[in-house]
């Protein structure tokens, strides 16, 4: 899981001047008010500013994360991506087509073969059974019975349910459901993924599983994905680059580490400054150019593992460590003051950011 | 409202026109094999009656379809030509509907039967037994007898239970008035027959005194039921007809009524439906097949067509 | 004091009380007198109403039709034609299925004409066994949910049969058949169109407020006019009855679809079909099939007016059988109408919750299991019926169809069962009889009639305007402005008088009871299976052994009232306390309540608001048996409603009749619809 280098080629979603806007005068409002919303003269006049001015693209293969707190526009944004709710204005590619610009028939094709969604409250259908639910959106699409139950039984075992097949949804825990959301958003093999806070609805261990599972699950598939979520561990455990929202404006859109580093915005600094470093901060993030006339440890570690989990071995190694990538190339030497700096240091010794 | 009128005038027309053809023997044309529709109402005379008839046309080679009705709606769909006839139309409980549906058309008076009917308010035979009120069927004993007839709802007068408003109206209160018994007797509308049977049943277990509207023939009969005579009626003594209202009721007359294309459509049958004359005593007897027999409706039919057939038969033919 | 009388709402009814009060002292009750009585300025409009209807019904449009069985060209009024013909289709589909299950030659007639099937008596279709039928729906039973379901569905077919109501029960079950499926197709159309549009919805509600609240007595004529008599109109009516809580529950189902179920459904790739069926009609499947529970229950409930108008069946034979008194013979008629209720109920809720198993690998034999057991029973019916006609000589078969009323009957025993009520508790019923009409139901009636029209009319706006605001007072002095422009406001009292005192029984009754089943789940379900069976059971049972002990009084009246309203009273107390969240029950215990204490301060605040919707839908089931009531004697508004059947201005007067009616509960149900939301809003409830 590599942060992807920002390309617009490879955008496979693409936002330009999104605005959505409730409220019966939206229209008209945002066309007199020339694109630059103030949501509290909206708010009087009875409009609600869920989307404001949002540009960003989503690379293929990338993971972005929409994180906000609750109201801060960030599902909204995503059913603006996802059409289930239409944008008041702007511009929406994927694959370069503007879905704003499709009808029903092309919308449904498009959901029938390039996207899935994960939700919140799971969304299973009550009436049908494990299996059936995942081998809906297929069933939807005219797959016949047998193909598509066949289909789902291999999306049962994908997501660790088999056995559980002719269950109903009731008889599953909350963990065990999105499983089957989540089997069901991937049983028609979908381009881009959306998830809607997918894992807030659960225990936090369940939740710390869940993610594990997540992070499995797209190690092996590559989906390009959306995920919605209000927990900043979260995101920055799973993100490839994070946007942070707020009232409807994204605030920030950048990788975890430089958000961390180099929040934006007092409210982004809001949410950095009680993260500890070490759980966010990959090695490469603090690690020095490789010298090959220093002298390194035995020890080696990945450049994409984050700080803690290694900073005990590379504290009594006595030596810097090597820094290999995945081919097992060493890219960098990790030094035992960096770490040091990083676990008791205060925040103004930020190390210097050559990974962007 | 034009347009109604004209039809009563046809319809007229054509009951005339098919009386006279029969009467000169020249209707033999055949009858059409669409079923004529008997109405079924919720008492035993009158049903097993329909069947009779039904009967009575099937021999005839005609087809029969029954179907329940209400009793006072059936005239409207007659009318309409949804129900053919109707075979015991009652003078003062129908009359006014069958009267209200022909003045609208589409309904023609096919002959009454030779049985006479009354509609009254009466007693329980056993009433007069146990001397409950002395002197009576004279109506004129009312005047001493009203504390046996009280009820919790009847300010301690006595009580006369008459059917539904909807059947005569006010006549039985605005009598009251005229004999001068109002300030001894009031009167109770009941909400319908079941109601009436219920009262002469539970009176009875009870032993206590109930003056109820009744007619004859009436599977009451059986059990004992004696009318009250008031004063003999005449034309035009009804308080709503402008009289003083000291009077009783007539003895009525039972109709029959088809709609006014049965003539047409089925002359054998309408033919025969309109020989048809049951007497009070046929009518009694049909009942008691059901009521006293415990007989089914159309077994009763059966039997009574089959013990009866020096009388209907004439009529087919 | 105004700042005080603002506050505090009790304040405020004790004012309205005391105008009230005074009002009734100063107006003198004269008929000149408009604050006594308003003149009947509306007295013509049901006359208006049946020009219209004889209008558009019998001159409006006509057309040249040939009738060939007379021979000539006649005048057609176009809308009569086109009722005709939609009834002729009803009652094609009615003929057809009854006879699948009872035989004859309507069908065959439809297609090939009268003069055809009178040439070729032969061609009669012949009538199933019931052996085959009662094995046939055993099957089903057996197909949709197992062996307990066969079992009951089977014994219940037997009881009809062996009681020798086979024929009417099969007549009344094709009405059914085809009444119910359309009721619950328009319940779905119409509620999920309401869903759609806003503005369908809000056209849809008084409709259905008022569709529920009119007495079915008031549509009949209209509906007889409009359609005929025969069993398409029992059909239509009972459609016209039996949708309205279709409707609303399709639409109450699928608001509470939460958005995500449907946003996945989206997702997924659904069509707006697809979305519909797949997915939102599915989800509410709670709501959708309490709402075809619902149905089979009204349409059963129907069957003994829907014969009124020409349905044939266990509805018509009840009604003759209650005309002879013949009780016993009722209650088994009921217990028939009951059980096909029950066993239609049954067999569409296992329908609905019907899994598939995909991954059975299925021999021909079991995949045709049941066909080849239907192939099975249909050979053993007709061999046992051949062995029957050999049996059995003396003109009926017992193994192919038990003759009407020649089946097993308990009619002495029930017989005897009501001598025996009657000689046990009639003397002392009896004396209680006249203390409650003496001492209650009199002075009661007296002070309703002795109400002057203003002083009601202050009465009941003002509790409408402390309730809900000038809204809830001017929705209210609207309807009643209306009764009270009739010439039938003393009526209308009296009906107010009955539906009061009945309901303050009902909901005592109601709500003491439904506390005491509620408190365990046994109990509680008991009470709901009986909620069931009185609803479809016919009142017209009870009114004969009630006005046997009670007389032809307001008692029985009332009695007969109080029996059907309660049923609403008991299903909202028992649901409305088991919806009470379990935390606060843990919260009671925890605070170390006893359990009245409980019940008065956690489990009846919090449920009361669900209670209240139980005491709208008690005054609805009081006023629609107002009519019932009418058939013991009354001088009410049911009264005139049952006379219009006979009436020249029968379809007006009717109507009319029944717009007071409904307008009464359409009031009340305004006072107490605005209090309960207004209660749960502030419980939070919702």
């Amino acid at each position: 899981m590599s942060t992807s280098a920002a390309n617009s080629s490879d955008a496979l979603i693409r936002c330009d001047s999104v605005y959505k806007i409730f409220g019966d005068q939206a229209k008209s409002m945002l066309e007199s008010s020339g694109g630059v919303v103030d949501a509290q003269k909206f708010q009087e006049a009875g409009c609600i500013v869920g989307v404001n001015n949002a540009n960003f693209e989503v690379h293929q293969g990338e993971l972005l994360i929409i994180m906000g707190l609750s109201g801060s526009g960030k599902s909204t944004l995503l059913r603006c991506i996802s059409r289930l709710t239409d944008a008041t204005a702007g511009n929406i590619y994927i694959e370069g087509e503007d879905i704003l610009q499709m009808n029903n028939k092309q919308l449904i094709e498009l959901r029938r073969n390039k996207m899935g969604m994960v939700f919140q409250s799971f969304a299973l259908l009550p009436h049908k059974t494990v299996l059936e639910n995942i081998a809906f959106p297929l069933q939807v699409k005219g797959v016949g019975t047998k193909e598509s139950i066949t289909r789902a039984k291999e999306m049962v075992d994908l997501v660790s349910l088999s056995g559980r097949e002719n269950y109903f949804p009731r008889q599953l825990s909350g963990g065990q459901q999105q499983r089957v959301g989540i089997a069901r958003s991937l049983a028609i093999e979908p381009d881009i993924w959306f998830l809607d806070e997918p894992f807030s609805a659960l225990d936090p261990l369940i939740r710390k599983e869940m993610q594990d599972e997540f992070l499995r699950l797209q190690g092996v598939l590559s989906k390009t994905i959306l995920f919605v979520t209000h927990d900043f561990d979260e995101a920055l455990r799973l993100a490839d680059r994070i946007a942070i929202m707020k009232d409807g404006v994204i605030e920030q859109l950048d990788t975890p580490a430089n958000i961390v580093l180099n929040p934006a915005t007092e409210y982004v600094r809001n949410f950095t400054e009680e993260v500890p470093r070490e759980k966010v901060l990959k090695i490469d993030s603090v690690m020095d150019p490789y010298d090959p006339s220093e002298e390194i440890s035995d020890l080696k570690v990945p450049q994409d593992a984050i700080i803690e989990t290694v900073a005990e071995a590379v504290l009594t190694a006595g030596k810097p460590v090597g820094v290999v990538n995945q081919a097992g190339e060493i890219v960098g030497a990790l030094h035992a003051s960096k770490i040091i700096s990083i676990l008791f240091g205060g925040h103004a010794n930020t190390p210097d950011q050559q990974n962007s | 409202m034009k347009r109604s009128k004209n039809k009563t005038v046809r319809a007229m027309m054509v009951a005339g026109c098919v009386s006279l053809l029969s009467a000169t023997g020249v209707a033999k044309a055949a009858d059409s094999t669409s079923p004529i529709v008997i109405p079924i109402h919720n008492w035993s005379s009158q049903i097993v009656m329909a069947y009779v008839l039904g009967g009575m046309f099937e021999k005839m080679g005609n087809n029969v379809e029954y179907v329940p009705a209400d009793s006072q709606a059936v005239y409207e769909s007659i009318r309409n030509g949804d129900v053919t006839i109707s075979h015991e139309v009652w003078q003062s409980t129908f009359g006014k509907s069958f009267y209200n549906a022909m003045a609208k058309g589409g309904v023609i008076d096919a002959g009454t039967h030779s049985a006479t009917t009354l509609e009254e308010m009466g007693v329980p035979t056993w009433v007069i037994e146990k001397d409950l009120c002395p002197g009576l069927p004279n109506w004129e004993a009312l005047k001493d007898c009203h504390a046996n007839f009280t009820t919790p709802d009847s300010d301690g007068k006595g009580r006369w239970l008459e059917g539904p408003q909807s059947w005569h109206g006010d006549l039985m209160p605005e009598r009251l008035e005229a004999l001068g018994l109002a300030d001894k007797w009031t009167v109770k509308f009941a909400g319908g027959a079941d109601a009436l049977w219920t009262e002469l049943a539970s009176a009875k277990k009870e032993g206590r005194g109930t003056v109820v509207f009744n007619w004859t023939p009436n599977f009451t009969d059986a059990d004992g039921f004696t009318f009250i005579e008031f004063p003999p009626y005449y034309e035009g003594c009804r308080k709503s007809d402008g009289g003083d209202g000291k009077c009783g009721s007539p003895k009525g007359w039972l109709k029959k009524a088809a709609n006014y294309k049965f003539p047409k459509t089925h002359p054998a049958a309408y033919t025969a439906f309109s020989k048809a004359s049951f007497s009070t005593q046929q009518i009694g007897q049909m009942a008691a097949l059901v009521d006293t027999d415990k007989m089914d409706h159309k077994d009763a039919a059966a039997k009574w067509l089959a013990d009866n057939e020096d009388l209907w038969m004439p009529w087919t033919k | 004091m105004i700042e005080a009388l603002k506050q505090k709402k009790y304040l405020q009814f004790i004012l309205l009380l005391i105008i009230f009060v005074v009002l009734c002292m100063v107006i003198a009750p004269s008929d000149s007198n408009y604050l006594w009585r308003l003149p009947p300025l509306i007295k013509d409009l049901p006359l208006a109403i049946n020009d219209s209807v004889d209008f558009a019904m019998f001159e409006w449009m006509p057309i040249e039709v040939y009738d060939p069985e007379i021979e000539e060209f006649e005048q057609k009024p176009l809308l009569k034609e086109v009722t005709r013909v939609s009834s002729g289709f009803i009652l094609f589909m009615i003929e057809l299925i009854r006879e699948i299950l009872l035989g004859g030659v309507k069908t065959i007639v439809a297609f090939m004409g009268w003069d055809w099937a009178t040439d070729n008596q032969w061609a009669r279709w012949p009538a199933l066994p019931w052996t085959i039928v009662a094995g046939g729906a055993a099957i089903l039973g057996y197909a949709l949910n197992g062996f307990r379901l066969a079992l009951f569905v089977g014994l219940a077919f037997t009881y009809i049969a062996v009681f020798g109501q086979w024929e009417p029960s099969m007549q009344t079950l094709s009405f059914v058949l085809i009444a119910a499926p359309v009721s619950v197709f328009l319940g779905l159309v119409l509620g999920v169109w309401a869903f759609r549009s806003r503005l369908v919805e809000s056209i849809l509600n008084p409709l259905l407020n008022m569709a529920q609240i009119v007495p079915h007595f008031s549509y009949l004529i209209p509906v007889m006019v409009f359609f005929g008599i025969g069993d398409h109109a029992g059909a239509i009516a009972t459609i016209i009855f039996a949708t309205p809580p279709m409707v609303r529950l399709t639409l109450l189902g699928l608001k509470k679809v939460p958005p995500e179920v449907g946003e996945a459904g989206l997702m997924g790739g659904c069509n707006n079909w697809q979305l519909l069926t797949k997915v939102l009609i599915p989800t509410a499947r709670r709501d959708i099939l309490i709402g075809v529970n619902q149905v089979i229950m009204q349409c059963l409930a129907m069957v003994v007016i829907a014969s009124l108008i020409g349905a044939k069946g266990l509805g018509n034979d009840l009604l003759i059988a209650l005309n002879r008194l013949r009780i016993g013979l009722a209650l088994e008629i009921g217990v028939c109408i009951v059980l096909i209720a029950i066993v239609l109920d049954r067999l569409s809720l296992a329908w609905a919750n019907k899994q598939t198993d995909y991954f059975a690998d299925l021999s021909f034999k079991q995949r045709h299991k049941y066909s080849l057991m239907f192939g099975a029973v249909f050979v053993g019916g007709v061999i046992l019926a051949g062995i029957g006609s050999l049996i059995f000589k003396e003109g009926f078969n017992y193994l192919y169809l038990i003759p009407h009323n020649k089946g097993i009957t308990t009619e002495n025993f029930w017989q005897a069962g009501v001598d025996w009520i009657w000689d046990t508790f009639f003397y002392s019923l009896k004396s209680f009889n006249e203390w409650l009409i003496v001492e209650v139901l009199l002075p009661v009636k007296n002070a309703y009639l002795s109400m002057p029209v203003a002083a009601t009319f202050v009465l009941t706006m003002g509790i409408g305007y402390i309730v809900g605001g000038i809204r809830s007072a001017l929705i209210i002095g609207g309807l009643l402005l209306f009764i009270a422009l009739t010439e039938w406001w003393d009526r209308a009292l009296i009906t107010s008088y009955l539906v009061t005192v009945s309901v303050m029984i009902s909901m005592t009754l109601g709500i003491v009871v439904g506390t005491l089943c509620a408190q365990h789940p046994k109990s509680s379900r008991f009470i709901l299976t009986y909620c069931d069976t009185f609803q479809t059971f016919p009142s017209f049972i009870y009114l004969i052994p009630v006005m046997m002990l009670f007389g032809v009084t307001d008692t029985s009246v009332l009695i007969a009232i109080v029996v059907y309203a309660t049923i609403p009273a008991l299903r909202y107390t028992v649901e409305g306390l088991h919806a009470v969240p379990e935390s606060l029950h843990e919260a009671g215990s925890m605070s170390g309540v006893n359990r009245l204490q409980r019940w008065l301060s956690i489990e009846l605040p919090v449920s009361f608001p669900h209670m209240a919707l139980g005491v709208n839908q008690t005054v609805v089931f009081a006023l629609s048996m107002v009519i019932i009531g009418a058939m013991i004697g009354t001088d009410d508004l049911g009264q005139l409603i049952l006379g219009a059947l006979s009436e020249k201005n029968g379809v007006g007067n009717g109507l009319v009749l029944g717009l007071c009616v409904a307008f009464i509960g359409l009031a009340i149900d305004q006072v107490i619809r605005t209090w309960a939301n207004q209660r749960k809003e502030a419980l939070g409830l919702e």
